[in-house]
């Protein structure tokens, strides 16, 4: 009876760990082929990159709410709970291409020319206040944009590990903090 | 070398002009600066390079052959069209090989040379020329065999795919942010209006490269920081295919091309 239950379990992890897959062995063969570091980021999808490969970046209704759970619980807060840090630290690393490169793709950075993948970010603080509810949410998207957008193109900063909790609060306090020179200086190509 | 040197002078001058035109069609633009380069330089990089290839083509290797010796899918020595059929598949190497690929074999199978003897740069200009051949000529490539079947399937996958780090895909660009901007140029739409298959080989004024499909696709892995696939791996082949099949029918405008 115990063995066949342990069988069981098996078997429907194993269904479920294919069902999760997106290249299956023959095809990560071929991959190899082109090198350790390329091949190993397939080899190792996770399962909600998976996901969103296999969907093509929109999932169905109904794994949704799992998803976002799932997105939810990555995120993690800052040691000393503020949400809000230096907004100079924070600015060093919106406006660099190899750390967060944030104004490639919005709009709103008074050192470069922004993008128009994501929204306008102009003068976020202004217009949004500096309430818990706004750096909350600001900080959570930050830290894993796809608990509030499912298979976005925007990085999952905190969730993938490219910038620390703090680092974090730091870009939020760039964008709210009425001081910074993100809400004092005007955008690159504001009209 | 005075014309070597009115080249990069005149490549310098268009590289800092380059940098003052944003928002500026980068289509048209191209055009403008090709234009301008021919008649400041008197001749185009593409042309030098092509005639660098055909130097090479017509060189013996080892074995006492020129490559005029080796089939690149329509027959010994035909270049005509030749470069508008590939990848594909191959009886004689039982591989899928697309025009890098099919010179590099045909320098080491044909011509003598050893693997570590085949530079790159000779590949590329060898690919300029004869991928020359082939400029008027629509994209014709076919899913005939298993095997290319297979690997168009694993491009379509690669296109579409999440990972790494940033959790990157050309698709997540490439097709949901078409004509959106981050960072200078606006996102091509490569398997639809823009038929990005047929700008390549091309050489790009702004930073002086010439490239071929093989080095867009892995400047395309860099640029987002994903890990690049290695030159004439696999990878690299079945996302050709499934570019190349994605815009058969299309014709190609010049090649090699002239791009930003």
């Amino acid at each position: 009876m115990k063995k066949a239950l342990l069988t069981l379990l098996a078997l429907s992890l194993l269904a479920w760990g294919l069902a999760q897959r997106y290249f299956q062995d023959p095809e990560l063969e071929r991959v190899k082929s082109g090198g350790k570091a390329y091949a190993e980021v397939f080899v190792s999808q996770r399962p909600d990159q998976a996901l969103c490969s296999i969907h093509r970046n929109r999932l169905p209704a109904d794994l949704l709410p799992k998803f976002l759970e799932e997105q939810r619980s990555l995120i993690k807060y800052p040691q000393n709970g503020k949400l809000m840090g230096d907004w100079k630290k924070g600015g060093a690393i919106f406006n660099n291409l190899q750390k967060a490169n944030c104004f490639s793709c919005h709009f709103g950075s008074p050192v470069h020319l922004g993008g128009d993948v994501g929204p306008s970010l102009e003068k976020y603080g202004l217009k949004r206040g500096q309430s818990e509810a706004v750096q909350r949410y600001t900080y959570e998207v930050i830290y894993n944009a796809w608990a509030y957008f499912p298979c976005t193109v925007m990085y999952r900063f905190g969730a993938q590990g490219l910038l620390t909790p703090e680092e974090i609060a730091d870009v939020v306090a760039y964008l709210l903090d009425p001081e910074s020179e993100f809400n004092t200086k005007p955008a690159v190509g504001s009209k | 070398m005075p014309l070597k040197a009115w080249l990069a002078a005149g490549v310098l001058a268009l590289a800092v002009l380059a940098l003052a035109q944003e928002g500026v069609d980068p289509r048209e633009e191209a055009k403008r600066q090709k234009q301008l380069l021919l008649e400041t330089a008197g001749i185009l990089p593409t042309e030098l390079i092509v005639e660098q290839g055909k130097e090479l083509f017509n060189r013996k290797g080892p074995s006492g052959k020129t490559m005029a010796e080796c089939d690149f899918g329509l027959g010994k020595g035909v270049l005509e069209g030749a470069a508008a059929r590939l990848p594909r598949y191959f009886l004689d190497t039982n591989r899928v090989e697309d025009l890098d690929g099919r010179i590099v074999t045909c320098m080491t199978r044909v011509q003598g040379f050893k693997p570590a003897q085949v530079k790159r740069s000779e590949v590329v200009a060898v690919a300029f020329y004869i991928a020359s051949h082939s400029t008027g000529k629509p994209i014709q490539v076919r899913l005939l065999f298993p095997e290319e079947r297979a690997l168009y399937a694993l491009g379509e996958k690669l296109f579409y795919a999440r990972s790494g780090a940033r959790d990157v895909g050309c698709a997540t660009c490439h097709v949901t942010y078409v004509g959106k901007r981050a960072g200078v140029l606006p996102y091509a739409d490569v398997l639809g209006k823009d038929k990005s298959w047929t700008h390549w080989p091309a050489y790009r004024y702004s930073n002086d490269q010439t490239w071929t499909m093989q080095d867009r696709i892995r400047a395309c892995y860099g640029n987002i920081a994903h890990p690049q696939p290695d030159l004439y791996s696999l990878p690299i082949l079945a996302l050709e295919l499934f570019l190349a099949y994605s815009n058969n029918g299309a014709v190609v405008e010049e090649w090699p091309a002239f791009v930003r």
